[in-house]
């Protein structure tokens, strides 16, 4: 066990965020909508020691309830639509809705047209725009720490 | 590991196809079985001739897809000779409208009814309950739902409604031309872009009668590996997490990002996007680049050893390991399992040993020291396969990598091609059916399509707070299965 967090702890030392980050929290519940599985691959990776985001208060919640914004991933799916939907009206208000990746944000189109209800701005209204395809962890890490100082009234 | 310059012809050759008359479908199938052909896979198509079903048999020299022309809409099922046609002639009812006589009761895969009668096993107990899971999960993960059937603590039974994310990517793919195809391929999933892109790309060159170069079958083994390697650290990160294990869970998900940059650097893309051509290749490596990766990867090789002992000695972990989420060998070929969760299971097979469009060379199947189908043995399952994947990316990188091409077999070009590539989840099928310069027909049964079947027959039995972590020790993808 000596050895891990010995080797553990070489690791944290590589973070590439800065170490001063915006005070407060923010909730994260996300759903994937019809995603290919890279944007919750860069969303868990977030977590990693490398970025580390929960240091800025950055959690992702178990459910809707508890989250202060929606991380949607995906071309939505006609199938995805009702679950996303419940999960928005289950979210505490005010609430954000961030759209998160290219698919998501509608910058690509791929798949048969009857399987897909189209952007997610059509269905949800549509706060933060995180482009990439997938974006990377450092991109979302950004992304969301620009949002929590705008909102704070700092400067980025 | 010689990579052998020297390819055989037949081994290169496209899968042989043979037309069967419904009546003959099963028994044809059926010898197919029994001379040694390994089922791996059914797909209805309705093309110029109607509606169509097919099946692909794997055996050591040359694959054979049997087919039938089905203008009644039904044939006899084949779900009794193998367990794991039930998924394939499932999709193939709800796409294509087929029945299979036999197939009782044809619950639905695509379709979602509302009722759960519809679609989940029956149980009738005083004691039985149902917990409903998802589709949306409490983690940052793909969107399923699990319909558990459960006695107290224990999981009598679980069904599995997928396709959530079906985005019809094989319908929207078809009619473009060949080379549109890879795009779609590649959006199925992302971590298995690679694998589902090489696949496509096999295919359709098979059909086409071409056959990769020396320098292009290294660069896509390469490629093949870079893949399998972020997978595999990611599981056992993933397996840790599924104990509580933040130490182990944090190590190689730190493990996990560096061989994402070393991705990046190598081909500018952290998931290893955009990196294969049909009919070409598209990576180019420096001998400075190649030798920089060498020792990145030696470094990594080491340092996750190293956490890798801890693991092994950290006895809260290994309590949690043994004799859970139990598939047994005869279960695991019964279902048609493939992959790390087979081999786990003592099933020696691994596609990259018969791989004639790969460099893998000699290549054998891995085993773990124990293999008794639990969740511990699926965990040095990856242990043992990334050691194998870092030996090979050394023999790959050991000097400058040029794209490579194709070359023509001239052989006669055929209306269907073939490939199995081993996923880092396990063997996945491509099937390309051409319809003059466009695609007539796209099919893909990934890894993870065969064995969410095993995780289902896995969790029989177990406990249902231990779950997740069985899901976590095969680790399947849904986009996957979902297309």
């Amino acid at each position: 066990m000596f050895v891990l967090l010995r080797h553990l702890q070489g690791v944290r030392r590589e973070i590439a965020l800065p170490s001063a980050g915006p005070r407060g929290s923010l909730a994260l519940r996300h759903v994937d909508a019809g995603s290919c599985n890279g944007c919750e691959h860069e969303l868990t990776a977030t977590a990693n020691p490398y970025y580390d985001m929960q240091r800025f208060g950055l959690n992702i919640v178990a459910s809707p309830r508890h989250a202060d914004m929606l991380l949607v991933t995906g071309q939505i799916t006609t199938r995805m639509v009702a679950p996303l939907r419940r999960a928005y009206e289950a979210m505490p208000q005010p609430r954000l809705v961030a759209a998160l990746g290219d698919c998501a944000t509608g910058c690509t189109l791929l798949g048969d047209r009857a399987q897909l209800a189209g952007p997610l701005e059509e269905i949800l209204p549509v706060d933060l725009r995180i482009p990439g395809c997938p974006p990377s962890p450092q991109q979302i890490a950004d992304a969301l720490l620009g949002l929590m100082r705008e909102r704070a009234g700092l400067s980025n | 590991m010689s990579s052998g310059e020297h390819l055989s012809v037949a081994a290169l050759a496209p899968a042989r196809l043979e037309f069967v008359s419904p009546s003959q479908w099963r028994a044809a199938c059926e010898r197919q079985a029994q001379a040694g052909g390994r089922f791996c896979g059914l797909w209805a198509s309705n093309g110029a001739q109607g509606l169509q079903v097919s099946a692909v048999f794997a055996t050591l020299g040359q694959d054979h897809v049997l087919c039938a022309v089905v203008p009644s809409g039904v044939i006899d099922t084949l779900v009794d000779l193998f367990a794991t046609a039930g998924q394939d002639e499932r999709e193939a009812h709800d796409r294509f409208g087929l029945r299979f006589d036999g197939h009782e009761p044809m619950r639905p895969l695509l379709a979602h009814p509302v009722e759960p009668e519809a679609w989940t096993v029956p149980v009738h107990s005083h004691d039985a309950y149902q917990v409903a899971v998802g589709p949306i999960h409490a983690g940052a993960i793909e969107s399923g739902h699990f319909r558990f059937t459960v006695v107290g603590e224990r999981i009598l039974h679980l069904d599995l409604r997928m396709f959530y994310k079906h985005r019809g990517l094989e319908v929207a793919a078809e009619g473009r031309p060949l080379t549109d195809g890879l795009a779609f391929a590649q959006r199925a999933c992302a971590a298995c872009a690679v694998t589902n892109t090489v696949a496509y790309a096999q295919a359709c060159e098979s059909m086409l009668g071409l056959a990769p170069d020396l320098d292009l079958r290294r660069a896509r083994t390469l490629l093949l590996e870079l893949e399998r390697l972020y997978n595999h650290l990611h599981d056992i990160s993933a397996i840790c997490a599924g104990v509580g294990f933040a130490p182990g869970s944090m190590a190689f998900a730190a493990f996990k990002e560096r061989a994402q940059r070393l991705n990046r650097r190598l081909t500018g893309h952290r998931f290893l996007f955009d990196t294969v051509a049909l009919a070409a290749g598209r990576l180019r490596i420096g001998e400075a680049d190649a030798r920089a990766a060498r020792e990145e990867l030696r470094a990594l090789c080491e340092e996750q050893r190293a956490v890798w002992r801890e693991l092994c000695f950290a006895g809260s972990v290994q309590d949690r390991l043994g004799e859970v989420g139990q598939l047994t060998r005869d279960d695991a070929i019964r279902l048609g399992t493939v992959g790390p969760p087979a081999r786990a299971a003592g099933v020696r097979h691994d596609t990259r040993s018969e791989s004639p469009r790969l460099a893998y060379g000699e290549f054998v199947a891995a085993a773990p020291e124990q293999p008794g189908g639990d969740v511990a043995a699926r965990l040095e399952m990856r242990e043992v396969e990334l050691l194998q994947s870092f030996a090979i990316l050394e023999q790959m990188l050991s000097g400058d990598l040029a794209p490579g091409a194709v070359k023509s077999l001239n052989t006669p070009a055929s209306e269907l091609g073939v490939a199995r590539v081993e996923s880092p989840r396990g063997e996945t099928v491509c099937i390309v059916q051409s319809d003059g310069d466009t695609i007539g027909r796209f099919h893909l049964r990934t890894g993870s399509y065969a064995n969410w079947p095993a995780v289902a027959r896995a969790s029989r039995e177990g406990l249902l707070p231990d779950f997740p972590l069985i899901n976590k020790s095969f680790e399947l993808c849904y986009a996957c299965m979902d297309r």
